[in-house]
């Protein structure tokens, strides 16, 4: 008893540990892991007097006795209803051996038959059915159980439950027993071979060993089957659902990139056709002008055509800017952004100036976003060529926190922002680009003070995919490599 | 064509010897046609390729180049640093077809003089190659601000020994402002012609700075 406690003990401790692993790894443990509790009894004291009153029964075993053998017992008792267990006390010993069970659940173990085991059972018995159940071991020779379970109730009355031919039996079959049931094609009756101290047990059992009281295992939810399985399926699910969304994420990932490559081709195809095509229009025009007389009006004619091919290539220019993913980085966007600026205010009398961030990243910047900020920049430029009077422009680009601003500021005679008018419905509508791309638009102007238009949008977190980096990297070069035999 | 004065004066003096390298041929013609329109130009040859260049152009020995960048094989950007490389007076104008600022920056690390948008008018064309002729060096704000970058990145680097002046950082500091020549004179008190050779002394460095790169990179992948 006592090797086979510390040795439980040990088992336990090793267990616990392992548990802890388990739990810390988030992995599921199932209950039976700390179902040896009732290892934990403790140092068992044994009393060398069998009291007289020792509420056992009698010498019960098998039909058949042989060495080496195990059987299997069973014995169904109830506590009635809305009665309180005062004390209940169990005793047994079996030549050779025993585990004891209580409804299922193990809470014992002998091997030392020459004296009776006492178990404090009190706190495991509710009002209610109970059932015993007994795996003995004989190793050779007689083999023999004897059992008593004294209840007492709050009431007074007392319960005993002995050793007797009413218990059931059947062998035991290798497997696992959970101590409830026994197999209903083998089940018999014992048979009572003696009472206590008869042959051949004259002078056994003579010793009493105490076990400390046993207490309800206490199963913790998160212990439970149901609730591991339970977490099991969660987890079992939320695996597959992050699977599912891998997928998703990588055909998305996918899709995108199939759009950037056709996005890429279609720019250059442009370029490349149409642009070398526009281009040499333009050269055969100006070629053509040229050969007319300077006064005739097929020159001037010649002119307007060559100045709306150049308004055509222009306006192409931003087509291909605006669908040209590789063009699509912050530091592009600023890049093209000073550059429309100096152009279009060049045949203007106001003087463009840039105060621009040196070192804007190549951060990837949205297609819808790029060009609603360009289209919003374009109008406040307008507005201020028609309408400021200005001298002076500023275009200021800057990052702030995760945001880049452009800001357009005039020295015009500015105007009054609550006043209705035709400059103010284009504020409106600078201001709804913004709200549609998650941006926002400040304006301020009073008449006479000029007039400070700042866009701000929210850059992406993430910096330029390093594929795309990759393709800068190499892309003027392959650039020329695969344009150079084009038209 | 009536002999005008500018025709007459170039009567005087030989005609500026134009060098066009350009492979598509409907392009190439019109270019011709423009250039020899132009009065006191002459378009002396056309190459096709930049290997046909870099062949018929150190005997031509022509004033200016006028150098397509997308070219079959050699491009027009290796094409250009090879020719400064052979003959470091000659003045190279790149041609494109868009404005690509990383294109046109490259080129002019490589040695270009100046860029022209293909869409050019005939008299801007005639402007831009005068303007090189007579040493200047067009610097737009774009490329003012990336040289800025580019001088102060490599400034990190140790082997680095090219560096700008201050007072050449600060004229493209202000170019880069979108500041004119003429009004950078002004914010700095000094001449415009000064404005001019500090940018051509900057083009120069960009050269010096990249020559022994370019040279490295274009000479071995050609071997």
């Amino acid at each position: 008893m006592q090797r086979w406690n510390s040795q439980l003990r040990l088992e336990t401790r090793f267990r616990r540990g392992l548990l802890a692993c388990l739990a810390l790894l988030g992995l599921l443990v199932f209950p039976t892991a700390l179902k040896a509790a009732p290892g934990e009894t403790g140092n068992s004291s044994v009393d060398w007097v069998l009291e007289a009153t020792n509420h056992l029964g009698k010498w019960i075993w098998d039909t058949n006795t042989f060495d080496k053998q195990t059987i299997r017992l069973v014995k169904p008792f109830a506590v009635p209803a809305g009665e309180k267990v005062v004390q209940a006390t169990l005793r047994i010993t079996v030549d050779n051996g025993y585990t004891l069970f209580l409804d299922g659940e193990e809470i014992g173990r002998g091997s030392d038959w020459r004296t009776v085991t006492e178990y404090d059972v009190t706190e495991l018995l509710a009002p209610g059915r109970h059932v015993l159940g007994v795996e003995g071991f004989n190793d050779r020779l007689e083999g023999g159980l004897i059992f008593g379970l004294h209840i007492e109730l709050a009431s007074q009355q007392v319960i005993d439950v002995t050793s007797d031919k009413s218990w059931l039996v059947g062998p035991g079959d290798g497997k696992k027993w959970a101590g409830t049931r026994l197999d209903t094609a083998t089940v018999r009756s014992v048979i009572v071979i003696g009472p206590m101290h008869a042959h051949p047990w004259e002078i056994w059992p003579y010793g009493l060993a105490t076990v400390p009281p046993l207490h309800p295992l206490l199963v913790h939810f998160w212990q439970r089957g149901w609730f591991e399985l339970t977490l099991f399926c969660m987890a079992a699910a939320a695996l597959l659902f992050s699977l599912w969304l891998l997928t998703q994420l990588a055909a998305q990932a996918k899709a995108q990139n199939v759009l950037r490559v056709e996005r890429v081709r279609i720019a250059r195809d442009i370029h490349d056709d149409l642009g070398a095509q526009l281009t040499q229009l333009l050269l055969l025009g100006e070629v053509a002008q040229l050969e007319q007389p300077e006064t005739s009006p097929a020159r001037s004619q010649f002119t307007q055509i060559c100045d709306r091919a150049r308004e055509l290539a222009h306006a192409m220019d931003e087509v291909v800017w605006a669908v040209n993913s590789r063009r699509d980085t912050v530091r592009d966007f600023t890049s093209y952004v000073c550059k429309y600026a100096q152009n279009f205010l060049g045949p203007t009398n106001i003087r463009c100036r840039l105060d621009v961030e040196p070192e804007m990243p190549a951060t990837a910047f949205d297609l819808p976003v790029r060009r609603s900020l360009f289209l919003a920049v374009k109008e406040a430029l307008n507005n201020a060529a028609k309408h400021s009077q200005a001298d002076e422009l500023f275009l200021r680009i800057y990052r702030r926190e995760q945001k880049l601003s452009v800001a357009v500021e005039d020295n015009g005679r500015g105007f009054d922002p609550d006043l209705p008018g035709g400059e103010r419905n284009g504020m409106t509508n600078m201001a709804q680009r913004m709200v549609e791309i998650g941006g926002t638009c400040g304006i301020v102007s009073q008449p006479g003070g000029g007039c400070l238009v700042v866009f701000t949008v929210p850059l992406p977190a993430r910096r330029a995919g390093w594929f795309r980096r990759a393709a800068r990297e190499d892309g003027p070069a392959n650039e020329i490599e695969t344009s150079g035999s084009g038209p | 064509m009536k002999p005008t004065a500018t025709s007459l004066s170039s009567a005087v003096n030989p005609p500026v010897k134009v060098v066009l390298v350009e492979d598509k041929p409907g392009v190439r013609d019109s270019w011709v046609k423009l250039i020899n329109s132009l009065p006191g130009f002459a378009c002396v040859q056309s190459c096709t390729s930049g290997e046909d260049a870099l062949r018929v152009i150190p005997s031509l020995k022509p004033d200016v180049v006028l150098m397509d960048i997308f070219l079959p094989r050699m491009s027009g950007i290796e094409c250009t640093a090879r020719l400064k490389l052979q003959l470091p007076k000659i003045q190279i104008l790149i041609l494109t077809a868009v404005e690509d600022d990383e294109l046109v920056f490259m080129a002019l690390e490589a040695g270009a003089d100046g860029y022209l948008l293909k869409r050019t008018k005939p008299e801007d064309l005639k402007a831009a190659m005068l303007d090189v002729l007579g040493g200047g060096a067009p610097m737009t704000s774009e490329i003012a601000r990336r040289v800025v970058e580019s001088f102060r990145r490599a400034s990190k680097q140790t082997k680095q020994t090219v560096h700008l002046t201050t007072r050449e950082e600060e004229v493209l500091i202000l170019l880069s402002k979108g500041y004119s020549n003429k009004e950078i004179a002004g914010q700095l008190s000094i001449s415009a012609e000064t404005v001019g050779s500090h940018l051509k002394h900057i083009y120069e460095k960009m050269h010096v700075r990249s020559r022994a790169e370019a040279v490295a990179r274009y000479m071995t992948s050609r071997a």
